[in-house]
């Protein structure tokens, strides 16, 4: 019994924790209970030190003093506040009617302004609700097809995930020890790239259903002329100025992306103020919110570094690695593995578990095969963008139905009752995205130039940080505070 | 059981202000940061003190915020399984998952993590870096966020089962957020 124990313990663990998710058990206790149980269990077969957990609270210390996780409540933050000062309200009015007369108009408006959010925000939710609240209805109104109406939402949605400054790259450069400046130069084309896929998939709908999306009719359309046109550049002033602020910076090697991430949400604050939107409700809201989505996110990193430290000590990642590099096809079929395994377990997990549990598992393969991180990382960037669309688990799905009318109700304008959204319209509508979205892993795959063809260009450089700075902060601390160098411990 | 209800009562009301005090560490944290990115650029100057202190703020929302997190349910669960069964069999597996994962989990840390306080307070540890802050705050962080865990995984093992027995409502129910996305369209309608 024990022989067998000792010489597969590493599956049995990767089994059990299959298992113990699945349970249904808050993920963060599953997996540090998981590594715990199976280090004592190491221990008492003689496979691992005795000291093996004294060194835990240095690795809880390690995500503790993280500088690149210290960008995830400010991004937060900073979304959910933008979220409620109008700002995406007002875009998707004005945008809406710039577009309106042609046909498919909202639709291209819902993905250009989805693009807009995803680069101001990052944050999933904010962008899928506001856009469902008050586009949908309008949607629904003029005879849009409801599953495209929804299917473009709920994508659109997503790109909040792959265009920076996203909180999927952040924690992905994190997890592959790579700096969130690369990781996000690395984004920017196939995030632009996706946003172009999903307006031509709105093109080729209205061409071939041209009653899938009609035009706005003209009473639909207060705005016209020059004052739409001097409407479209006052709304679009906002956005513009956070994303220099915040992305700007990064890329000109200003600001790191945690400096980025606190002066966008002191942004963001100035903005909700002259909009006269900051209330403190809505502050306390935005804090609350921030405070449980950091905790829950840091709380699945410090459970899968529990796991990780028995998983290793039981050569888990030998195994792993064993199992990976004797694919046949050597690095394509390690790829393409890789991405069939991120898109099924996307139907399960949510990005943070697949950050924190497997990619951290994938690396070291990846680097070994001399696979470049930074491509590898946006490579699971897009494919894990499914994991908000897949039905029936994805959650950009869960925010549109939270928002879209499932009943039957009048129109305001119209004065006639329109039809509720049912669920599987939202499910329909999802998947012809998806599958645009692994059309999109093939083009990253099969044109890596795609991401690394930006990365000398816009490399954010720790050492000319260094030597701006005075004499009183010594270069240690200054170079903790430069990304790549204070990632959380791996080994 | 009613003392022990009573117990639970006062554990969540414990977690609750601690929890509403610590999100303002939220906004404390990005003026801090920004105020130390501003610095830096703008006149050149930089403090450790200042840039640790992002990172104690940091640490102290997430492993403050543990027990108040738990207690709104919000730490994430896979649900695809454990959605499809009854209401029973969750709070069940809520049980269970309490006594055998979240308990052993937190207390083992709490008990690894007080020596290297107690190291860190006797010793006067500081910052590695010049100016740096002094050590065993943040050394204290580690087991007070997970002591204020293990006492409310305590009270909603208490709760769960005292409504398996049918002595009180589905705790969980109760503790729902409204949310900031209901609030969200509560004001959109108001605004209409």
């Amino acid at each position: 019994m024990s022989a067998f124990l000792i010489a597969n313990i590493a599956p049995i663990m990767f089994l059990g924790l299959i298992v113990f998710l699945l349970l249904g058990f808050p993920v963060s206790f599953a997996l540090a209970a998981l590594g715990l149980s199976f280090g004592l269990l190491g221990i008492q077969l003689g496979l691992l030190n005795e000291a093996l957990f004294q060194a835990l609270p240095e690795r809880i210390f390690g995500i503790m003093s993280n500088d690149t996780l210290l960008a995830v409540p400010f991004f937060t933050f900073m979304g959910l506040i933008l979220e409620r000062s109008g700002m995406a309200e007002d875009l998707l009015d004005t945008i809406g009617q710039l577009f309106g007369p042609i046909r498919g108009g909202l639709a291209y408006a819902v993905v250009f302004v989805g693009a807009l959010l995803a680069a101001t925000t990052g944050v999933v939710a904010a962008s899928v609700i506001s856009m469902g609240l008050i586009s949908l209805p309008i949607m629904l109104r003029y005879g849009y097809d409801r599953r495209l109406a929804t299917g473009v939402i709920a994508a659109s949605g997503t790109l909040a995930q792959i265009i920076p400054p996203s909180l999927v790259l952040i924690v992905l450069a994190d997890q592959l020890g790579r700096s969130v400046g690369d990781m996000y130069a690395g984004a920017i084309l196939p995030g632009l790239v996706l946003t172009g896929f999903y307006a031509i998939y709105v093109l080729g709908k209205t061409i071939v259903h041209p009653d899938a999306a009609p035009a706005l009719p003209p009473e639909a359309r207060p705005l016209r002329g020059w004052k739409l046109a001097g409407r479209v550049v006052f709304v679009l002033i906002p956005p513009l100025a956070l994303i220099f602020l915040v992305l700007g910076t990064i890329f000109l090697g200003v600001a790191t992306p945690t400096e980025g991430g606190a002066m966008g949400a002191t942004g963001a604050l100035v903005l909700a103020l002259i909009n006269r939107r900051l209330t403190w409700s809505l502050l306390r809201q935005a804090m609350n919110s921030t405070a449980k989505l950091t905790t829950f996110v840091v709380f699945i990193l410090v459970g899968a570094t529990v796991f990780s430290l028995t998983f290793r000590g039981v050569n888990g990642d030998l195994w792993i690695e064993h199992l990976l590099t004797s694919l046949p096809g050597g690095k394509i079929g390690f790829l393409i593995v890789v991405n069939l395994l991120t898109f099924f377990l996307a139907f399960f997990l949510d990005f943070f578990e697949l950050a924190f549990i497997i990619v951290p598992l994938l690396a070291p393969v990846a680097d070994k095969l001399g696979i470049d991180l930074i491509w590898f990382g946006v490579l699971l960037g897009v494919n894990m963008q499914t994991s908000f669309m897949h039905p029936p688990f994805g959650y950009a799905l869960f925010y549109l139905r939270s928002v879209a009318p499932s009943r039957e109700y009048v129109d305001k304008i119209l004065r006639r009752p329109v039809q509720g959204i049912t669920t599987g319209q939202i499910y329909w509508g999802a998947v012809p995205f998806v599958v645009i979205q692994v059309i999109m892993v093939a083009i990253v795959i099969g044109f890596p130039g795609l991401v690394t063809g930006n990365l000398e260009k816009a490399n954010f450089d720790p050492s000319k940080v260094k030597i701006e700075l005075p004499q009183e902060a010594p270069a240690e601390q200054i170079e903790e505070s430069a990304p790549p160098d204070f990632s959380a411990p791996k080994k | 059981m009613n003392g022990l209800l009573a117990l639970s009562r006062a554990i969540d009301f414990a977690n609750e202000r601690i929890g509403r005090l610590v999100y303002w560490c939220v906004l404390v944290m990005v003026l801090v940061s920004a105020g130390n990115a501003t610095s830096r650029y703008a006149l050149n100057m930089a403090s450790n003190a200042w840039l640790e202190l992002q990172w104690y703020l940091f640490a102290g929302v997430f492993l403050l915020c543990s027990g108040y997190t738990l207690l709104h349910n919000e730490h994430i669960r896979i649900d695809v399984v454990s959605s499809q069964l009854s209401r029973r069999a969750q709070v069940w597996i809520d049980v269970f998952g309490i006594v055998f994962f979240l308990l052993p989990m937190s207390l083992f840390i709490m008990w690894l993590s007080w020596p290297v306080f107690m190291n860190a307070w006797t010793s006067g540890e500081i910052s590695g870096s010049a100016g740096g802050l002094i050590r065993w705050p943040a050394r204290l962080l580690v087991p007070a966020g997970f002591f204020l865990l293990s006492a409310q995984g305590f009270s909603e093992l208490i709760k769960r089962i005292a409504y398996l027995r049918g002595l009180i409502p589905d705790p969980v129910e109760r503790h729902k957020d409204p949310g900031l996305d209901v609030v969200l369209e509560v004001e959109r309608e108001g605004r209409k």
